[in-house]
């Protein structure tokens, strides 16, 4: 199998890509540039974004994204070779509102909906229970798989130290429903118990109200009122969350990690990895953005001897430059460059090598990504990841070494 | 506008590290402490994050430093502070509690509630920061001579620090007000307290950091008195060559350049570091221009930063550190 095609089948066969990743390695341009992939092989792809910057919507050409996903302009996508039954539209999730509406489903009557809204406690739990943002995002992911409107749905994950808390989240909020100390607060009346028990129930009720005491906050009874409210839905969450959760462990889904060259990143990504395993979620490729490629590819060559040519090179541009033009300057600054560039080629090399070898080990995809010579930014820009992912006739690195 | 070049970071009792992830904040604060203790300040380096960081900054792999902390470096004091533990120590010492404090906050289902309740986890950290300020080991000798604190990520690295503000204004009266009343003077102090935000010379982290410089202004108070720019790549070519590229691109292909790569690879490479050089020079003035404060350069190091003699040298950068390079 050619590699081109080996990354088609690891990153986009299934129908859904997972992009994780920790922060600032580009992980929102590959999602993007993976469901352009997608709809330039003639699928209709969705690329679900939580990154509320706008620079998804200025490179994509959309006014604006919402909760709703935004179809592409057909115009735009044929000029990159998007076929006619091939198809792009992006959505930025709300997850404020996807979570209401998550409240909205499964609220027993409008009255205990409407107590769970204006719950001051509730404005905070879904951020604050960690991983229940990235969950509504999953939340999202479930309810779009469903309708089956798209054949690839690629989502970007929040970035975040711990990127894979969503897949905690619906069994620690459901945990954390149950829990005796919710028990405790809701019902006092009803504990009875071990001592023990009781004892950690006075230090806990004399905790929170000398919390409230000092902050004049109505905290105990604000957490009781959303947990009472919440407590009826405890059941249809529940289910959900397994949904979400077989969803995204099931075949249909493929983690894409996205990590960039630096120590610190490559560390996180093996972290990531490890954890990803430990869920027994299905980790098919990772994607190393920005890395520095020799012009050609392969390893630079070694440039140590080569103070001995610089003669030569000077004479080829004294003529093609003139007299007059610093020839023995310009032809060591070049040599200089050169070096300069090789040292970056194998630090990035160095520094990736113990992924790429953890990742082919195991029969995973390994690709990095050409550092591109400016920033992307429109679907052209786009494009030209994808292409340094999937290959093109152009060699990828040459292309994005000779760009801008 | 030329920006006058601010007072030292060490004359500060507070120096807070922020800045989007990726952009070398942790290692940027463990420069300025090394940096410091260097000239004599003993320091306290401080991480709010839920994984410690810093003491592997110094030694790969050695053991977190915790809430106790432990020297890392010979005048650097590294710790972690958490805030249920700082919770703890505050409900011990200010309230009079002690026994069942231990218990209810040693609990999953008492701290997942806590986890759900907003703000205090920040105003608990700052707390703990201003008593690590006050502590003295001798009437008027400080402890500490300069806190470094390693922030959160931006995005919470404001709402972190307005946490004492909203507190103070959301109460009349009682003894959380008058506590958080003398955290938000600290924070809003200029001569005791600075911000140092950390960006790197690309689209992005600019942005944030425009941003971050704006929400400190209006929201916090905080003095951000300069940033730091981080990992700028050095001018690639000597003066004179500025499109040195363009000329190599300009020579014959197959031209005969002994043990030299063709020309067409010299080019590239060439190329290469003139478009990512110009990229942060362009994103560093933009920043300079939109936040009206001196930019410190910090250089690109391709091997990374790790151990105390490259830390120290980042840090003498970062004090020496000049507004902007000269065109």
């Amino acid at each position: 199998m050619s590699a081109s095609k080996f990354a088609r089948a690891c990153l986009l066969r299934p129908r859904i890509a997972v992009c994780v990743g920790s922060g600032g390695v580009g992980k929102t341009t590959v999602a993007a540039a993976l469901a352009l992939e997608a709809a330039r092989s003639g699928r209709r792809a969705l690329v679900l974004t939580i990154d509320p910057a706008r620079r998804l919507a200025d490179a994509l050409g959309v006014a604006a994204l919402g909760n709703q996903p935004e179809e592409l302009p057909r115009a735009a996508l044929a000029a990159l070779g998007v076929p006619p039954q091939g198809g792009l539209s992006a959505m930025m999730l709300d997850m404020k509102r996807t979570f209401d509406d998550l409240v909205d489903r499964f609220a027993d009557s409008p009255e205990t909906r409407a107590r769970i809204l204006a719950n001051p406690i509730y404005q905070h739990v879904s951020e604050a229970l960690a991983g229940s943002v990235e969950y509504s995002a999953m939340e999202k992911v479930y309810e779009l798989d469903a309708q089956r409107a798209y054949d690839l749905i690629v989502v970007d994950t929040p970035p975040s130290q711990h990127a894979l808390d969503f897949l905690e989240a619906p069994q620690r909020l459901v945990e954390f429903l149950d829990s005796r100390i919710v028990h405790m607060l809701i019902h006092p009346a009803f504990v009875a118990g071990r001592l023990g028990f009781r004892l950690f129930q006075r230090g806990a009720r004399r905790v929170l109200q000398i919390l409230e005491r000092v902050s004049g906050i109505g905290f105990l009874e604000d957490v009781s009122e959303f947990l009472l409210a919440f407590e009826g839905m405890s059941e249809g969450f529940r289910q959900r969350a397994n949904g979400v959760r077989a969803l995204l462990l099931g075949p249909e889904t493929a983690f894409v990690l996205v990590a960039g060259a630096g120590r610190d990143s490559v560390q996180q990504a093996l972290e990531l990895r490890q954890r990803l395993a430990g869920f027994g979620a299905s980790l098919t490729g990772v994607l190393v953005n920005r890395v520095r490629i020799w012009p050609g590819g392969g390893p630079p060559p070694d440039l140590a001897g080569a103070e001995g040519s610089l003669g030569a090179l000077a004479a080829a541009l004294a003529a093609s430059e003139g007299a007059g033009f610093p020839a023995q300057a310009a032809a060591k600054a070049a040599l200089g460059a050169a070096a300069g560039y090789a040292a970056f080629v194998r630090r990035d090399a160095r520094e990736t090598a113990a992924l790429r070898s953890a990742v082919e080990k195991q029969g995973g995809y390994w690709g990095a990504i050409p550092e591109l010579s400016g920033d992307v930014h429109d679907l052209a820009g786009l494009a030209q990841v994808a292409r340094a992912i999937f290959g093109s006739q152009a060699d990828p690195g040459k292309e994005a070494l000779h760009a801008g | 506008m030329t920006p006058l070049r601010p007072p030292s970071l060490l004359d500060r009792r507070l120096v807070i590290v922020t800045g989007k992830g990726g952009t070398g904040k942790t290692t940027v604060a463990a420069a300025l402490a090394v940096a410091a203790a260097g000239a004599g300040r003993r320091v306290l380096l401080a991480e709010v994050g839920r994984d410690e960081q810093i003491p592997s900054r110094f030694a790969p792999g050695s053991p977190p430093a915790g809430y106790a902390g432990r020297e890392v470096h010979p005048g650097v004091t590294a710790m972690r502070i958490d805030p249920f533990e700082a919770l703890g120590e505050y409900l011990a010492l200010q309230l009079g509690m002690s026994a069942p404090v231990g218990l209810v906050l040693r609990n999953r289902a008492f701290r997942q509630l806590m986890e759900a309740a907003p703000g205090w986890r920040e105003l608990i950290t700052l707390g703990k920061i201003w008593h690590l300020e006050q502590m003295q080991t001798s009437p008027a000798r400080p402890r500490w001579d300069l806190i470094v604190v390693d922030a959160p990520a931006t995005g919470h690295g404001v709402s972190f620090l307005s946490a004492p503000r909203v507190v103070v204004s959301a109460l009349r009266a009682g003894p959380l007000r008058r506590h958080a009343a003398q955290v938000e003077a600290l924070v809003e102090d200029p001569v005791r307290t600075a911000l140092l935000p950390v960006a790197l010379a690309e689209e992005l982290p600019v942005r944030e950091t425009e941003e971050l410089v704006r929400n400190a202004r209006n929201e916090v108070g905080i003095s951000v008195d300069r940033v730091v720019v981080n990992a700028m790549l050095p001018r690639p070519f000597p003066p004179g060559l500025e499109d040195l590229d363009e000329r190599l691109r300009r020579l014959p292909e197959g031209a005969p350049l002994g043990a030299l790569p063709p020309a067409s690879v010299l080019a590239a490479c060439a190329g290469h570091l003139r478009a990512r050089w110009d990229l942060h020079e362009r994103w560093a003035r933009t920043l300079a221009e939109s936040i009206g404060l001196p930019c410190v350069r910090l250089p690109y190091l391709a091997e990374g930063v790790e151990g105390p003699a490259s830390l120290a040298a980042l840090g003498a950068a970062l004090l020496a550190g000049s507004p902007s390079e000269a065109a």
